[in-house]
């Protein structure tokens, strides 16, 4: 059977609206908070840079003197937008006219909607795991595998778990914004699972979950030469889907042989409920590095706009 | 100061059609979400600009197309690791023609790609292509017709190609 090529087009533009993109004010949202951690990260790098200049200058440099600031710094013209993908580009020549549309587009064709109800699915995607900003990626594809979903908490078990319809998990690794990617060691790991739970039955995960870090505030576990005594607390927690629960483990940080490096070892993990589906992210370091909050808050925020997103 | 209501206004009137470019010039469904979210939330950090600029949809696709370019290079090694390693079992298409032309497109150049979608999905004439594109006209139609052509090699049922060309020449 022949095909026009334009008959090929709008099958796989048919294809495409398949796909739900998301609700404007979710993707607003993500991109303001993008932006405050950016600028956070910023102001903690320009900080450090500062801190080091005045070491070194105290260090090895005269005496410091005290310089004015240059009166009227002139101000930076604005620019017009455009768009910069690997630096600044400029904008594109562009007509004036709106684009022609092919028959059947038109400019009221909404691609979103506004925030239906999360449906129960029942089989879990590749497309319901979030990807990592491309600030954090460091060249190591995510690997699916069988892995604990949640780190031990004194022998607690989840009644919960029997009312699950499918689970998957991988390891992702990444690296923090402000350090170099690919072939340099990466900052930390998560183990991050998805489940889904037979209807109305995910909140009991959260509550075990909840109740199980209360009942285990401390707990020894298996260090490099000895059992170390790990400490968990419940975090306050919100804004990440309809529910969750956030709690950081600490314990006495210990180095490749087993011998104490005298800072806390921290960890933090995150339950998101979402409708009937529950997503946890269970960061654990990178060679004793310990979780950076901040971070894991972005994680978690893409992780919950990936479920829902997928659910839709 | 942005305008959360005309950005959102925006983002429904074109997003449908962002995702259709996105998936044309990508190749990939979740690529394709992934560039075209980023690309909005590049929009919205500079909405307050950008509402007043003449054509911000073109804006938006020219930032999808350097997104999916700059990725397509990141992504070549990674895939060819795959291919060593055993793909991934493919997940059941929704639809037949979409597929094959997606894998057809995939090993047909980006400025091709590029074209082609502006050209099959915006309904662009080639003159409005190549200010988009910032090619001379020349250049835009001999893309659209080495495109073409690769993709009749690439799809064997492919029909009248030669037909098709000559409405851009």
């Amino acid at each position: 059977m022949s095909r026009e090529l334009s008959e090929m087009y709008q099958s796989l533009a048919a294809d495409a609206d398949a796909r739900d993109l998301g609700v404007p004010d979710l993707l607003r949202q993500q991109a303001d908070r993008r932006a405050r951690l950016r600028a956070a990260g910023s102001t903690v790098a320009v900080a450090l840079v500062v801190v080091g200049v005045v070491i070194g200058t105290q260090v090895v440099g005269p005496p410091p003197v005290t310089v004015p600031s240059p009166a009227g710094t002139p101000t930076p013209p604005p620019v017009s937008p455009s768009p910069s993908v690997t630096g600044g580009s400029p904008s594109p020549p562009v007509s004036p006219t709106t684009p022609g549309r092919s028959p059947g587009t038109t400019a009221t064709s909404p691609g979103v909607t506004g925030s239906p109800q999360p449906r129960t699915p029942t089989s879990i995607p590749d497309r319901a795991f979030f990807r990592l900003a491309a600030a954090n990626q460091i060249g190591i594809a995510p690997e699916f595998r069988d892995l604990d979903v949640l780190p031990g908490l004194c022998g607690a078990t989840f009644p919960s778990e029997a009312a699950i319809v499918q689970r998957r998990a991988r390891n992702v690794v990444y690296k923090l914004p402000q350090n170099p990617g690919e072939g340099y060691v990466p900052d930390g790991t998560y183990t991050h699972s998805i489940t889904i739970y037979r209807a109305g039955r995910a909140d009991d995960l959260l509550d075990e979950l909840r109740q199980a870090v209360r009942d285990c505030p401390q707990q020894e576990r298996s260090g490099g030469s000895a059992p170390v005594l790990g400490r968990q607390r419940l975090l306050a927690d919100s804004g990440y889907g309809d529910e969750s629960v956030l709690f950081e483990m600490r314990s006495p940080g210990q180095d490749i042989n087993g011998d104490p490096t005298g800072v806390q070892d921290v960890r933090l993990i995150r339950a998101i409920r979402v409708g009937d589906v529950v997503t946890i992210l269970w960061e654990q370091g990178w060679e004793n590095t310990s979780s950076q909050r901040a971070q894991v808050d972005a994680d978690s925020a893409r992780a919950a706009a990936a479920v829902k997103v997928w659910l839709g | 100061m942005r305008d959360a209501q005309s950005f959102d206004d925006f983002y429904r009137s074109t997003a449908r059609r962002m995702v259709r470019y996105g998936y044309a010039v990508t190749g990939d469904h979740n690529e394709a979400q992934d560039l075209v979210q980023e690309a909005y939330a590049r929009a919205w950090r500079q909405w307050g600009r950008l509402s007043a600029h003449p054509a911000p949809e073109a804006w938006l696709r020219l930032v999808v197309s350097r997104l999916a370019t700059d990725r397509w290079r990141r992504l070549r090694g990674l895939r060819g690791a795959l291919r060593l390693a055993g793909a991934p079992p493919p997940v059941a298409p929704p639809n037949e023609d979409s597929v094959l032309l997606v894998q057809a497109l995939r090993q047909v150049p980006a400025t091709h790609r590029r074209v082609l979608a502006l050209h099959y999905l915006y309904d662009m004439p080639v003159e409005e292509i190549a200010r988009e594109v910032d090619a001379p006209v020349g250049t835009v139609k001999s893309w659209l017709s080495r495109g073409r052509a690769r993709l009749a090699a690439l799809l064997p049922d492919l029909a009248v190609v030669e037909l098709e060309a000559t409405d851009v020449a």
